[in-house]
């Protein structure tokens, strides 16, 4: 499913995903169509550019994960092209999983695809905010602060007492897996 | 404190992705960059149709179109980019950074004329042909622009 403003980026972006094999694409050239289609239908993935009506887009995300409905943790991608400093924030706090720049490439777009399918991140519900988990590191709580995840450590880390493991020891832990390139 | 709740939902495109057969990346990319190509004129007849109205609003009231113009030049910058005319891409970015930083009172009319003027120059057939020409139109908007913005900058402290 696309939405955006401009009839050209909408056609083009559209042919890409044909090209990799899309049947159907749904193609929305304002929020009001696209709000009406998401509360009657979902679909597998929504490109949409937050700049279309003044930057309705990125209100459009989050109401969107907010609708409770089917369509609600569908894969988003956010394609920006000239993107305000205000607008980065907004961009990450509207619950999309992906922001993409434009000018689009097919290899660019068809690379974030994949990694929205590949996307390991839990889903977060904390009333302001519903969408994919916001940080994609684990370096703990910000430092001086206690961390607000139940799983966050208390205490600080200790030096190591034992020695490191070999690598034998490291790769008898580790479950092997088929690699699928 | 608030109190998250995490859950992983079932994405369809996640299992879609890993069902058997379909095509392989290399062949879907080809694929996409064969459509594009039978988009280019169309692309190419719009973005000329937006420099001719980016050009024809800054006759009028800068402020009062300052908006149009930025929606103009930012839909430029992506379809430009999308049909690899990087150098009209870049102009068109240019000229969105320039409004998007001069806000409500308008940009200057003459630095928007400048960056119209490189984008029609860019698509002239002769420019559009030698890669060499283009450098020299993006490095003219460069000096020019630079030139543009030292002499505002001694108006407004004037």
């Amino acid at each position: 499913m696309l939405v955006d403003g401009s009839q050209h980026s909408l056609e083009v972006t559209a042919q890409i995903l044909k090209g990799f094999g899309v049947l159907t694409v749904h193609r929305f050239d304002n929020i009001l169509e696209t709000q009406k289609f998401l509360k009657q239908r979902t679909a597998d993935l929504l490109v949409i550019d937050p700049s279309i009506e003044g930057g309705a887009g990125y209100d459009c995300v989050s109401e969107l994960r907010h609708s409770g409905g089917p369509a609600a943790t569908m894969p988003v991608l956010l394609v920006c092209g000239h993107v305000h400093k205000a607008d980065v924030m907004r961009a990450r706090d509207s619950g999309a999983n992906f922001v993409v720049a434009k000018p689009l490439a097919p290899a660019v777009l068809l690379q974030r695809l994949l990694w929205v399918a590949r996307d390991k991140r839990p889903f977060v519900d904390c009333g302001d905010y519903i969408g994919p988990d916001r940080r994609f590191k684990f370096e703990g709580p910000p430092a001086g602060s206690e961390g607000r995840r139940a799983e966050d450590l208390k205490a600080p880390l200790g030096n190591a007492v034992e020695p490191n493991l070999s690598q034998d020891e490291v790769d008898a832990m580790i479950k092997p897996q088929r690699v699928m390139i | 404190m608030s109190k998250a709740r995490f859950f992983f939902p079932d994405v369809r495109l996640k299992r879609l992705l890993r069902e058997p057969g379909g095509i392989t990346i290399g062949e879907a990319l080809i694929r996409a960059d064969e459509a594009i190509d039978g988009m280019r004129d169309a692309c190419l007849q719009s973005i000329d149709q937006k420099i001719a109205e980016i050009g024809a609003l800054n006759r009028d009231d800068a402020s009062a179109t300052n908006g149009r113009c930025y929606t103009l030049s930012n839909e430029i910058y992506a379809e430009a980019g999308m049909i690899k005319l990087s150098e009209l891409s870049d102009v068109a970015h240019n000229l969105c950074d320039l409004l998007s930083a001069a806000g409500k009172q308008g940009a200057s009319a003459k630095a928007i004329r400048v960056h119209v003027d490189a984008m029609r120059a860019l698509r002239s057939p002769a420019v559009s042909a030698s890669s060499e020409l283009r450098r020299a139109v993006l490095g003219e908007l460069h000096r020019l622009t630079a030139h543009l913005a030292i002499h505002t900058h001694d108006d407004a402290v004037r």
